[in-house]
Formats: structure tokens, sequence, C-alpha cells
């Protein structure tokens, strides 16, 4: 679950070698890739919990929880925060594994513009926007929609990264992402147009300059 | 179009949204003579809080209730429900399959329960406090809009954002509004837990209060994450609505020229 994620990112600040960093996150994928935090079967039975802690959310606001528009509220805004975090009950091998195939193809294959929803774990406010992911390797993979879970930006461009590369084992994997953050627009600092951008560059994308020089020039253009 | 006053627990929720709306629409007279019941249907309500927005009774008299409304929650309700909101958060986590004393999540509950005051701080203002000193007489009888605001609000059915912007526009007669006056109306409405369709009239419905125009018009356009995240899953959808009061909506013209320069 994303807390091995969290332990990796600790060791990284004492190590400085990138290549460590490599190393450390695909233990953390590893441990990712045959378990699940939750079960899709445990869903149904632990919604009343969550729903009795959404209405005491909304008492608490001020808000009268008989009120026509709200009767319903807490159980809709329970369903939804399940289904925002469903990624939880996903692994990166049930998604991919039915859907490599050898190509004799070795040129960039660059999948834009897939459309991300995630939730910020600081906040528990959505933050949105769009994936590019370009991979090198002699295979071809359907991309699959990002999983969704509650994340932090930089750790979901990594994680999308080290999953193509344990499933694909190609000569480079690079993922950009561009996101709105509803933490940043809609409450504390409320800048309307920021936009936060993170990437990560993996294998030949990160050793050679040209390569990523490519993949940023035809990713960008429109 | 007259609608009954007082009306019963009809069917679907469009109660909030459509009915009410055409008691006030264009009948300025009815709004001068507010009920004196209004007070006491106030009184009779279960609760206070939030009892603006959208309760069962006469839409008409809660929405015109806007004017007088009573602060519903101050800076130390806040402070005091702060920590249940948190624990409640705590126990979402977990509900969520999360493990809240990971370094990612550890303060979360709070930072989550702030962020949501934030989001519905909307109720700790009223409007009377922030319109009395920005109205201003002047001989000005041509349209006022101002256009592109931006909007962020709360769907109150599943607790997820709202964002857009809201196109205002007036007709002023002998009375005008400080221009910033109008995004606080906005915000004021929008920060809380909302329905697009209330929201457009009860912004239009505190303009025709405040200056008794000649008419008012208001359009929101919106994206509803509750659409786009999960659900159908519409990407690009937005959901626009409007209100025309007055002689926006007695005339053509006007609400033509109006729907023109916001589109520009």
């Amino acid at each position: 679950m994303n807390g091995h994620c969290n332990d990796t990112v600790e060791e990284c600040h004492c190590n400085n070698g990138f290549s460590d960093l490599i190393i450390d996150t695909k233990k953390s994928a590893v441990h990712r890739k045959h378990e699940t935090s939750r079960k899709e079967a445990e869903d149904k039975s632990r919604l009343p919990a969550i729903e009795a802690a959404y209405t005491s959310i909304l008492r608490e606001l001020g808000e009268d929880t008989d009120r026509q528009g709200l009767l319903r509220t807490p159980l809709r805004a329970a369903k939804a925060m399940q289904f925002l975090t469903k990624g939880y009950h996903e692994t990166v091998d049930d998604i991919l594994n039915n859907a490599i195939f050898d190509e004799d193809h070795d040129e960039m294959v660059i999948v834009k513009d897939i459309d991300m929803f995630s939730l910020c774990e600081h906040h528990l406010v959505p933050f949105f926007g769009k994936v590019r992911v370009c991979v090198i390797c002699y295979c071809h993979v359907s991309m699959c929609a990002i999983t969704l879970c509650l994340s932090v930006q930089e750790r979901l461009t990594k994680q999308i990264a080290m999953g193509i590369l344990e499933a694909l084992q190609p000569k480079g994997v690079a993922v950009v992402i561009e996101a709105a953050h509803m933490c940043m627009v809609m409450r504390g600092v409320q800048k309307m147009n920021s936009r936060t951008v993170t990437s990560t560059m993996l294998g030949v994308y990160l050793e050679d300059p040209k390569t990523r020089e490519e993949f940023l020039t035809l990713s960008q253009h429109a | 179009m007259e609608h009954p006053k007082h009306t019963q627990h009809g069917p679907g929720e469009k109660k909030d949204s459509g009915d009410g709306g055409s008691v006030l629409n264009g009948h300025f007279d009815g709004l001068v003579k507010r009920p004196a019941g209004a007070g006491t249907v106030r009184a009779a309500a279960p609760q206070p809080p939030g009892a603006e927005s959208g309760s069962h009774r006469a839409a008409a008299s809660s929405v015109m209730e806007s004017w007088r409304e009573e602060r519903t929650r101050s800076l130390e309700d806040n402070e005091m429900s702060l920590p249940s909101i948190a624990a409640a958060y705590t126990t979402i986590l977990r509900g969520l399959g999360e493990d809240p004393q990971r370094q990612g999540l550890l303060k979360t509950p709070w930072r989550a329960a702030t962020a949501m005051q934030f989001f519905t701080k909307g109720y700790q203002e009223k409007i009377i406090d922030v319109l009395n000193d920005a109205i201003f007489d002047e001989d000005h009888d041509e349209m006022v809009i101002v256009k592109d605001i931006d909007m962020f609000s709360m769907c109150e059915h599943h607790l997820v954002p709202i964002f857009g912007r809201v196109h205002i526009g007036y007709l002023p007669n002998k009375r005008v509004l400080g221009l910033s006056k109008l995004a606080r109306i906005v915000e004021i409405y929008s920060r809380r837990l909302q329905v697009q369709e209330r929201l457009t009239k009860q912004i239009a419905v505190a303009i025709t209060e405040a200056l008794q125009p000649t008419g008012v018009g208001v359009v929101i356009e919106a994206t509803h994450m509750c659409m786009v995240m999960r659900g159908v899953q519409k990407m690009n959808s937005k959901t626009v609505t409007s209100t025309m009061l007055g002689v926006f909506r007695e005339d053509p013209k006007t609400r033509d020229e109006f729907l023109r320069l916001i589109r520009s």
C-alpha cells in the first residue's frame, strides 16, 4: 500500500545516489504487486462506519442533516469516497497481466492526455490532470486507467513508472503528470491557474538527454 | 405563474430548485410584502443551522430570508467542532483501508477538517454584513455585468467539489452595488453545501433584495466532480444554470444582450 513508498522516501533522503532510489522504489513495487490493502468484498461492511462519520461531519459543520438534500448524503459521500480510493483493491499485476504482447517495435510509444483523478492525502481534496507516458520496449501494452488512491503527486508519478518498468522491462520509461490541486485552488493560497508538474525518467530516458528531449517535444506537441 | 406558497413534500429532488422560484421571478411586489410568518416559520424549524439553504418549507420564504438570516456558525463554533470532525475523518481513513498513523496521513484528519470548514465558510457570513456599505446612488440605467467570477462549491449530495464561473448582470434602478460585492455574494453562497440551481437563485435574489434593480440575470457554468470523477465519469460535461428576474425575464432583447455580452 502507499505506506511502503513512504519508507523509501525517507531512505532516499539518506542515499543521494539516483540508482539507489530506483532500487528502493523497486522494493516497494514488489510488495505492491501481490497485496491489496483493501478487499472489494469488505467495502460494503465498512460503509456504515464511514457513513456515520460523514453524518457527524455534517452536523459539526452546522448543517441540518434532516433536510431533504442531505438525507442520504452520508451514504452517497461514503460510496463516493470508496470509489475515489478504489485503487486500493487493484494490483498492477491484475491490470496489466493479460495485455502484454511481443512486438518487434523499438521506437518510442507515447500515450498522452490520460485523464487522471486522485485524492490529495494531506487534505482529502481532489487533484486532477493529465498524464503522459512514454515507453521504449519490445512489446506493446494496452495502457490502462490510472488507479485511484490517496496520493501525493510525486509518489504517483514514480509508482506509475515503476509499475510499467516491472511489467515490461523496457529500455526506458518516462512519466509526466501535470495536475491542478484543488487544495491549492479552492483553499489555502487560492491560486486558480497554478499547475504542478512532476516527472519520472527511468532507463534510457534518464541516461540519454536526446531521448528525453524527443519525448518532451513529441508529448507537448498539441 | 402562480405556485402555492406552502409546498407539501412533492416528488423528486427538484423541489428546492424549480418550484418556489417562479413565485419570485418577476413578481417584485411579492418580495416587498414579505410574510410576517417568515420569522415564525424559521422558529419552527427543527434546527436553525443551515435551514436557509433548501428547506422543505415554501422555497419563497426560505430564499427571501437570505437577507435577514442569522449567522449560523461562528469562529468559536469552528474551533469547538474541529476535534470531532477530525475524529470523523480518522474513522473514514480507517474505513477506506488506510493506516492513519503513516507519515503522510498523520495530520490529515485535522487538515481535512479545517479544509471542510473552509469550504463551508459561507455559513459564517451574512449578506447584510458584506453589502451594507457598498450600495451607492447613481443615475445609471444601463446594464452592469461582472463575468467570469470563479466559483467553488461543494455538492451537497456527494460532498465533492463543484467549480466553475458565475456571470452576473443587472439593470440598476438608481442604486448600484460595489463591483467586488457581487463576487462576495457569490462567495457567501457558494462556500456551502449546495445544489447549482439553488445557488444561482440565491445570488439573484440577494442582489434583487439589496438593490431593487429593474432586473437581474445570473448564469453559472460549472463542472461537477461528482460527475467527472465518479458515476458517469464524463470528463468534459458542464452544467449551466441561469436565473432571470425582472426585465431580464420579461424582455427577450435585454436577456439576449446580457447573454451575448457574457459570451464575448
